[in-house]
């Protein structure tokens, strides 16, 4: 048995105490399905969320809350009329998602496109094959790249022949 | 039994599915293909346990149809 919500049009919204439900009746043309399946998604938590198609025209919504607080017309009436909200919400924010689709596209493909960088600095496999790796990375004249051992090691007695190796002119050998 | 009727056009068939598995071991669940409608029979114990169950499973049925979208 159902009955209606005194603020709205019997043929909108019905309540019904049985199956602690309301039913209410989206009109099809000015709500999309993306919209109403999304205002559903946000009541699940706390209803049992319903949806039917009874008519190309029209969308049906059954809301019944998981938990009791109050008079249960209250309950429902307050719980359609949230629903209502969300829904045009979730309508208006579909309406922008598509507006801005083409913006929001280029803007991801120049900041992708961005990183990837210039194509012309990437070698071809050709390039890298003819690559000759074997040649010295960069001269090094200061011996800023030498390790430790190799700049102020011990040096290994010359051998005959060799003259002795030469001081710096302040007599520093390096560290000890 | 309670018998829950969902469109095809609002739910995937794949979400029906498996909503209808996470609830088997809380009741018997039978489901029919029509043209239009998903149909989900659900039997249990008591008619509140068939009510509960259906209403789960339509939740869950939607949540899996707006999450895989």
């Amino acid at each position: 048995m159902t009955e209606a919500v005194p603020s709205l049009p019997p043929e909108i919204a019905a309540i019904d105490l049985a199956d602690t439900s309301i039913a209410l009746s989206i009109d099809a043309t000015t709500y999309g399905l993306e919209a109403l399946q999304a205002a559903g998604y946000t009541f699940l938590d706390r209803a049992y969320v319903i949806l039917d198609r009874p008519s190309p025209e029209r969308y049906r919504v059954t809301l019944a809350p998981k938990k009791s607080e109050g008079e249960l017309r209250a309950q429902l009436t307050r719980l359609a009329g949230e629903f209502a909200n969300e829904l045009l919400a979730a309508a208006y924010r579909q309406r922008l998602q598509h507006e801005n689709r083409a913006l929001i596209e280029s803007v991801t493909m120049r900041t992708v496109a961005g990183a990837m960088g210039p194509a012309e600095a990437a070698p071809s496999l050709e390039e890298l094959e003819a690559f000759d790796f074997s040649a010295e990375a960069f001269e090094d004249p200061l011996g800023i790249a030498m390790s430790w051992e190799e700049k102020y090691g011990k040096k290994s007695p010359p051998s005959a022949g060799e003259p002795p190796p030469s001081t710096s002119s302040d007599g520093e050998e390096g560290p000890r | 039994m309670r018998t829950l009727r969902l469109h095809r056009e609002l739910y995937r068939g794949e979400a029906i599915d498996a909503a209808a598995k996470i609830y088997a071991s809380y009741a018997q669940i039978a489901l029919v293909e029509e043209p239009a409608y998903w149909v989900v029979n659900v039997t249990a114990s008591s008619p509140a346990r068939e009510l509960r169950v259906a209403r789960e499973l339509a939740n869950q049925a939607l949540g899996l149809t707006v999450r895989d979208r």
